[in-house]
């Protein structure tokens, strides 16, 4: 069973424009005691603050700009579910920019993706997102960050950009591809300095040549990609330290490559 | 008292897990290309040097451009230019150098990964990045690593990229890298001689770049007969480390690779001492030091106060670090490769006379 509610408090979206992010509510908010009226922030707060600050400043490029994120929260958990109403009023204590709320059971939450044409499902869950990856929505694993920041930072993994297309394009990858094309166009209303998104490229196995080739790939696509980190082998943590993005995406196969 | 912790002995189990099948996995992605390009090292091994793009590559019109028009006209030039090789910059030579050395390690030591490994340490935007990756492959160099932080400060990098020298033209960089204990130099444009292709040459500075400047603080501030006898009471006492000496620590480690091959008269990296200090007097404390640390140096040169210049144009070096300016320029005017080390009271003086310091930029 899948039911959708609009949050009232916030202009909804122009359907055919926008870049549809779905959020687990799980990870936006965390339980607190039981007698409180609202959660406290959670993981995936700071990512949600870092969207608005996108869309804010879109919107002060542009007053009439239709290519801004639309944050759907999503609720998967059954014990969540009973408490929609403190959901809803959790999020219009903090402001948060979401339009609209979907209520599911485990069972169907993909059904709930694609009928709200989601195009970034983001969960802290680790099961959640490769089953949504495998029906053909691009997907992220979320994190907690030690500082995370204002900037909204997305790492594109580009081992897998360059994979030659043998056969059929999975659906993910062309998910990917078309989210990607999005955010690079976003990215584009924003000068070189004081973007309040970055897209970063990094690639973990293949030299100088790997990187390059997903740089111009990327280009291609209307993506123009800020940072590029060609790691060839080196530790992946202490990097990941220190580019803290907000999540990783691999081409549509995030969560499956592991 | 542990120095030059540089490349962890130990990481966390689960990091490795994950490290390992990376590694494995570059390893395979190398041993598939049909092109033998030799793989990077595995960094905790290596002796990792950092570059920047402008002292790696030529890049003074391109930073004109910079300056005058702005970042956004900057980035355009770079993007038009991609398919322009830049020319070689002022680390150029080390680097084809450091590429000799490894060539000859890997044939002596196939499956080791104590070699030295080159990253491209940038806060270029990942666009002119393009015209870099082009360069590189225009002269072959084997750079397979690199950072390109889209402005963001590259010192988190270098730590995480575990640095053991970091080269580039910005001083305020350099500073704050040697600050955070990493070997960094700001190194300045000349017009130089062919240098030797088949031995690197490494010179140093003693006082404040391979030890501390305690040294130098007491010439600075007492004047040269104490600062005499000063060393000769203290003849045997070790001088404190300064911040290059680590980096002369793992050239040893890899020149001493050659002498287990018997290439002890072949040894592709050579490096020289160059200091003011005197033989007759304050040079055995160094000697002395160097002893201490087990570290060899394969020339000590002591000037007794004589210019720096004519003997470094003798060397030939494929980069040589000092802390004072006055001697860098000097080098430099002779067409030596010189590299500042931004540590220590020689910052306060110019030619012997304290500078008055700017206020601190917030």
């Amino acid at each position: 069973m899948v039911s959708t509610i609009q949050n009232t408090d916030v202009k909804q979206k122009d359907a055919d424009r926008a870049v549809v992010v779905a959020v687990t509510s799980r990870a936006v908010f965390e339980s607190g005691a039981d007698g409180d009226d609202v959660y406290g922030m959670g993981v995936a707060f700071p990512l949600l603050q870092a969207l608005q600050r996108v869309n804010e400043r879109l919107l002060e490029e542009n007053p009439a700009e239709s290519l801004l994120f639309d944050v759907v929260l999503i609720t998967t958990d059954s014990q969540q579910q009973q408490q929609s109403s403190r959901i809803i009023s959790s999020t219009r204590h903090y402001g948060l920019e979401v339009s609209r709320f979907c209520f599911s059971s485990e069972e169907d939450f993909v059904e709930s993706l694609q009928k709200n044409n989601v195009q970034l499902f983001l969960s802290t869950d680790r099961n959640e997102v490769p089953q949504a990856s495998q029906k053909g929505v691009l997907s992220a694993l979320l994190d907690r960050q030690e500082a995370p920041s204002e900037q909204l930072r997305v790492m594109f993994c580009g081992d897998a950009v360059n994979r030659p297309d043998a056969g059929p394009m999975p659906a993910s990858r062309q998910a990917a591809q078309s989210f990607s094309a999005q955010l690079g166009e976003m990215r584009q209303r924003f000068g070189m300095s004081d973007s309040p998104l970055s897209i970063v490229l990094m690639t973990s196995h293949g030299g100088r040549e790997s990187c390059g080739g997903a740089l111009r790939t990327l280009r291609s696509r209307g993506v123009n990609v800020d940072e590029a980190y060609c790691l060839a082998g080196a530790p992946l943590s202490p990097i990941l330290s220190v580019v803290r993005p907000h999540f990783l995406l691999s081409d549509g196969f995030s969560g499956l490559e592991d | 008292k542990k120095m030059c912790e540089v490349k962890p002995n130990n990481s966390a189990p689960t990091e490795d897990i994950g490290a390992e099948r990376d590694w494995a996995a570059t390893k395979a992605f190398f041993d598939s290309l049909k092109t033998n390009k030799p793989r990077p090292p595995k960094p905790q091994y290596a002796v990792t040097i950092a570059v920047s793009s402008r002292t790696l590559f030529d890049m003074v019109a391109e930073r004109k451009i910079y300056e005058d028009e702005g970042l956004e006209q900057y980035v355009a030039y770079q993007v038009e230019h991609e398919n322009d090789p830049l020319m070689p910059g002022v680390a150029f030579p080390f680097v084809k150098a450091l590429m000799n050395v490894n060539s000859r390690l890997r044939k002596l030591y196939p499956d080791s990964e104590e070699l030295f490994d080159i990253v491209l340490m940038t806060n270029n935007h990942a666009q002119v990045g393009v015209r870099l990756i082009n360069s590189i492959n225009h002269y072959d160099l084997t750079i397979e690593r690199f950072c390109m932080t889209g402005g963001k400060s590259p010192i988190g990098y270098l730590k995480a990229y575990m640095t053991n020298l970091y080269l580039s033209k910005d001083s305020e960089k350099v500073t704050e890298a040697i600050e955070e204990g990493i070997a960094a130099a700001t190194m300045f444009m000349t017009q130089t001689e062919t240098l030797s292709e088949t031995q690197l040459r490494v010179a140093f500075d003693g006082d404040a770049v391979l030890f501390s400047d305690e040294s130098e603080i007491i010439v600075k501030q007492h004047g040269l007969d104490t600062f005499f006898e000063h060393e000769k009471e203290f003849e045997n006492k070790p001088l404190a480390q300064g911040p290059l000496k680590c980096f002369l620590e793992a050239l040893g480690k890899l020149q001493r690779k050659f002498y287990a091959k018997n290439e002890r008269m072949n040894c592709p990296i050579r490096t020289y001492l160059v200091t003011a200090r005197s033989a007759a007097s304050s040079g055995a404390r160094v000697l002395k030091t160097l002893r201490s640390w087990g570290l060899e140096i394969d020339e000590a040169l002591f000037l007794a106060g004589a210019p720096k210049g004519p003997l470094l144009q003798k060397i030939k070096p494929h980069i040589y670090f000092d802390d004072q300016m006055f001697h860098i320029q000097g080098a430099n005017e002779m067409g030596t490769i010189s590299a500042h080390v931004p540590y220590g009271i020689g910052q306060k003086y110019h030619k012997g006379k304290l500078i008055e310091q700017p206020a601190k930029k917030e």
